[in-house]
């Protein structure tokens, strides 16, 4: 290994690593993946043809098609020949418990424990700054998203996505760009790992309760609350599903009702 | 890259008579009137461009997703790739209903490669309630209002720190949508910090809800809520800012 400066430069390595090829396909296969987790398309749902699509979303039909057969591969979306045909989503092409579950026990411990400790630095950094800056619009935004999707909804799929915009919108209201495009980011790569926790009711009761704390320290100005409320929150993610990666395959909450 | 003479912009500046001077500088009305035909340049731009979306709608018989495009795209272009564009993205989003019931539309691109915004939204059984939501839409489209949001971290087009500058278009006299488009926090930062350093060493330009846009001083961030310092003046500039020659934290 050389040793000039160039050479011991990790960062500078980076920089200069080939943008892989393929990163187009990659990119569309995530808007669509993303678009169907968040709703904006459902299950059953046509697509628009090839080149509807392409010029949509401003790339070439190849990339598109590249795309859609990608897609297919990973069963998020069935092609139908002839006449009536054409691509639809899939109708188990939403995050599921299963898919959660089979991705987590890919990770080790150290992956899992380090995100975590990642999301808390942003986040409380996030935070801090939130309870300095955050306008009452935020304020009130904030106090909305706390109270979860709404009255009698054990939905983890609906509790994850109203945590993350609750997660979000402590990030925009820090107004800092890059904070909040580094937890965009963080989002992404815990992607369905935290529909789990949100399929047990006593996380869930407590996720409420830290939300509704941090946005009520959030408008009172106390920083130091407020960093230590969502790095309390994040803790809680991490160490249920380390406590769920221990359990082994079959889940602690789940086990009673698994026929196999 | 930004354009910080303004002597080619297409409006005359109007310059409202400042509040009593507590000291005035021999170079304060020129500056302030290069800020004001800046700002004022800038939603001429956006204003022009409502009139003649407001025009095209009343003369088309069947606005579709295509004509939509069709008419949009290209204005969208000439926004973003005028030389010194300080306009990150730019487009139109219709109101529920004007192209099928119950669905909005957008229309919008950013950077200088064109890039659509959000495009899969367009092809969703739901209304985009996101959209319809935030402030930059709701407002103008229920006071029928030009507005300016922000500055605010915009997620769901830029992941930057903007100002987003709306303005409402109408079909046959009913409100139809907004144009808008987003200009960065840096950008105005590098437009109007020149001119404001000549009023004074804690000089801002406030937003209409008293959160700085772009100060003087270093210890004052955009977005920080501040008031206007015992002797300040205080001149609007561009319709939607005020220019404060001095300001301190609010609170």
């Amino acid at each position: 290994m050389s040793l000039s400066p160039l050479g011991a430069s990790r960062s500078l390595a980076a920089l200069f690593t080939p943008i892989k090829s393929g990163g187009l396909v990659d990119e569309v296969c995530s808007r669509i993946e993303l678009a169907i987790e968040t709703g904006l398309l459902s299950a059953g749902q046509r697509l628009p043809n090839e080149v509807e699509l392409a010029s949509a979303l401003g790339v070439s039909a190849v990339t598109t098609r590249e795309a859609l057969s990608q897609l297919r591969g990973q069963g998020l979306i069935r092609t139908v020949r002839g006449r009536s045909g054409g691509s639809f989503i899939a109708d188990d092409a939403l995050p599921s418990p299963d898919k959660a579950r089979r991705r987590l026990a890919s990770l080790t411990r150290l992956q899992i424990t380090d995100l975590s400790l990642h999301y808390q630095a942003i986040a409380s950094a996030c935070a801090a700054l939130a309870a300095r800056r955050a306008t009452p619009d935020d304020l009130e935004t904030l106090h909305e998203l706390a109270q979860g999707p709404g009255g009698g909804v054990t939905d983890p799929l609906a509790w994850r996505m109203t945590h993350s915009e609750f997660m979000l919108e402590v990030a925009a209201a820090a107004r800092s760009a890059r904070l909040a495009r580094e937890l965009l980011r963080i989002q992404a790569e815990l992607g369905t790992l935290t529909l789990l926790p949100f399929g047990d009711e006593a996380f869930r009761a407590e996720a409420s309760r830290l939300h509704e704390a941090l946005a009520s320290a959030i408008e009172r100005q106390d920083p130091p609350a407020s960093e230590a409320l969502v790095r309390e929150l994040i803790h809680n993610t991490s160490s249920w599903l380390l406590d769920e990666l221990s359990a082994g395959p079959l889940s602690r909450k789940e086990a009673a009702h698994d026929p196999h | 890259m930004t354009r910080t003479d303004a002597t080619d912009s297409p409006l005359t500046p109007d310059i409202t008579p400042a509040s009593p001077a507590a000291g005035p500088a021999e170079d304060t009305p020129e500056s302030l009137r290069q800020l004001d035909a800046l700002l004022s340049g800038l939603t001429a731009q956006l204003a022009g461009w409502a009139e003649r979306t407001t025009d095209w709608l009343g003369r088309t018989s069947r606005v579709t997703s295509t004509s939509v495009d069709k008419f949009v795209r290209p204005a969208v272009e000439t926004l973003l790739q005028q030389p010194g564009s300080p306009i990150a993205g730019a487009g139109f989003i219709a109101t529920l209903g004007l192209l099928a019931p119950d669905r909005s539309y957008m229309a919008w691109w950013q950077g200088d490669d064109m890039e659509r915004v959000d495009a899969l939204a367009n092809f969703s059984p739901q209304p985009v309630s996101r959209y319809m939501r935030a402030e930059w839409f709701r407002v103008p489209v229920s006071t029928g209002k030009p507005h300016v949001t922000g500055p605010y971290i915009d997620l769901l087009c830029t992941d930057e720190y903007v100002c987003t500058f709306t303005y409402p278009v109408f079909r046959l006299g009913a409100i139809a949508g907004i144009v808008g488009m987003d200009v960065t926090a840096q950008k105005l930062e590098l437009m109007v910090l020149p001119l404001l350093r000549q009023l004074g060493p804690t000089a801002a330009m406030v937003n209409q809800a008293g959160r700085a846009v772009v100060a003087v001083a270093t210890s004052t961030d955009a977005g920080d809520a501040v008031r206007a310092a015992p002797g300040a003046r205080s001149h609007p500039v561009g319709g939607h800012f005020t220019v404060l020659t001095a300001v301190e934290p609010a609170s």
